[in-house]
């Protein structure tokens, strides 16, 4: 009897019950299914498209680094580093300062070291005091020994006295030795690589020229060795 | 002649087949549209499969590529400390400082009658000279060559007197400041 009555009403009513029927349906699968599906589809492509971004500069970057000698690559650091040391390399310092102030012709009175650590821009950097003795016209030679040696240095201040006689100088010499830090981070995954420039190739051969002075049999005879005989 | 044509039909019968015809026109829409809808999100649902599939082959290249630049993790940082080493000594290799280039300046602008007892050079680039000079001409060379800046580099140079003395022996005694500005 109901579904009689049902049937009687869909047959009298159908006109307007289907295309209500097919609009609900239609919106229940557009609201339910369509708009959502194609929503996660556009924001997925998205999402593919950065995922291939980021692939494709990882793959760069690994033939970049793939293409490093990392052997030369250590010996460049290790260039770099001893020009730039992470301490203070007090030791080092000392014997660089005596064979650059004997290779320009000057004896070394006394050399002090201060205490206490300044910063230098981004660097930190240790006083020097030198009192030195040396030839007038050999000073101008020191400054650039000393502000191109192997260990980076600036002259901070400068003393200079000589008599009306003698061709010697007397000079009492502040220097900055520079040195810096390890950095805390050498970069994530996907952080960009630096690169070499030729600029740079130039400054790292530049290191290697200077690095094979110090290390040159002649720049190591000439450090002093102090007296032949000590009791003169 | 025009021909006549009756419709003998009844009008209710007329009205009933009207709005049959009416309503198997919208069921043909309806149905239509029902089945483009199943399509559309049958569609969607299918390409979203696809596309999982493809993230998750995209994800697992990355996730290998990822792995390849860890395993190169020590080159990276060589690199990275080569290239902050580099950026510093750059800076001041070879670089004079400005006490240095005081002390060039100086050295270029002194006459060679002059004799010079004592530079010194201060923190904040400051010269102090002591000099004897043998006459008048000299010493009027000697402060024209700082303060002229056709024969000092273009710098800009203060020079402060501090002292000037004649002794016995007709040389001038002088003490003067430099200061680059």
């Amino acid at each position: 009897m109901k579904k009689e009555n049902l049937i009687k009403f869909y047959s009298n009513h159908r006109l307007y019950i289907f295309p209500v029927i097919v609009a609900l349906s239609s919106l229940f699968l557009i609201i339910f299914v369509i708009y959502p599906q194609t929503l996660k589809l556009i924001n997925n492509q998205r999402a593919i498209g950065d995922l291939m971004n980021k692939s494709r500069f990882l793959e760069t970057k690994v033939a970049a680094l793939e293409s490093y000698d990392e052997k030369d690559l250590s010996r460049k650091v290790g260039f770099a580093l001893a020009t730039l040391p992470a301490d203070k390399d007090f030791v080092n310092a000392l014997g660089l300062l005596q064979q650059l102030a004997a290779r320009s012709g000057f004896s070394i009175n006394s050399i002090s070291f201060g205490s206490t650590a300044s910063k230098l821009g981004d660097s930190d950097s240790f006083k020097v005091n030198l009192e030195i003795r040396g030839a007038k016209s050999s000073f101008r030679t020191l400054i650039n020994n000393l502000e191109s040696s192997r260990r980076l240095m600036r002259i901070s201040s400068i003393d200079i006295s000589s008599s009306q006689t003698s061709q010697a100088l007397d000079v009492a010499l502040a220097a900055e030795v520079l040195y810096s830090q390890l950095p805390q981070s050498f970069g994530g995954v996907d952080s960009p690589l630096p690169e070499l420039s030729q600029k740079d190739e130039q400054l790292i051969a530049k290191l290697a020229r200077l690095e094979e002075t110090v290390s040159s049999p002649s720049a190591t005879q000439s450090l002093p060795r102090g007296k032949s005989n000590p009791f003169e | 002649m025009a021909k006549i044509s009756i419709n003998l039909l009844p009008p209710e019968i007329i009205n009933k087949e009207l709005k049959k015809t009416k309503f198997y026109k919208i069921q043909f829409v309806g149905i239509a549209i029902i089945l483009t809808m199943i399509f559309l999100a049958s569609l969607t649902v299918a390409l979203r499969i696809l596309q999982s599939r493809n993230i998750t082959e995209v994800q697992a290249k990355l996730t290998q590529t990822e792995q390849r630049v860890s395993d190169l993790k020590s080159t990276q940082a060589s690199l990275f400390l080569l290239k902050n080493r580099l950026t510093v000594i750059d800076k001041y290799l070879e670089v004079s400082s400005q006490q240095s280039s005081t002390y060039k300046l100086i050295e270029k602008l002194i006459p060679p009658s002059v004799v010079v007892n004592t530079i010194t050079i201060n923190k904040s680039d400051e010269a102090v000279l002591l000099a004897m000079v043998p006459d008048a001409a000299t010493l009027d060379n000697l402060v024209s060559g700082f303060t002229v800046k056709e024969n000092n580099e273009g710098n800009n140079i203060r020079v402060s007197l501090e002292s000037l003395n004649r002794g016995k022996d007709g040389f001038y005694r002088i003490s003067f400041i430099i200061k680059r500005l």
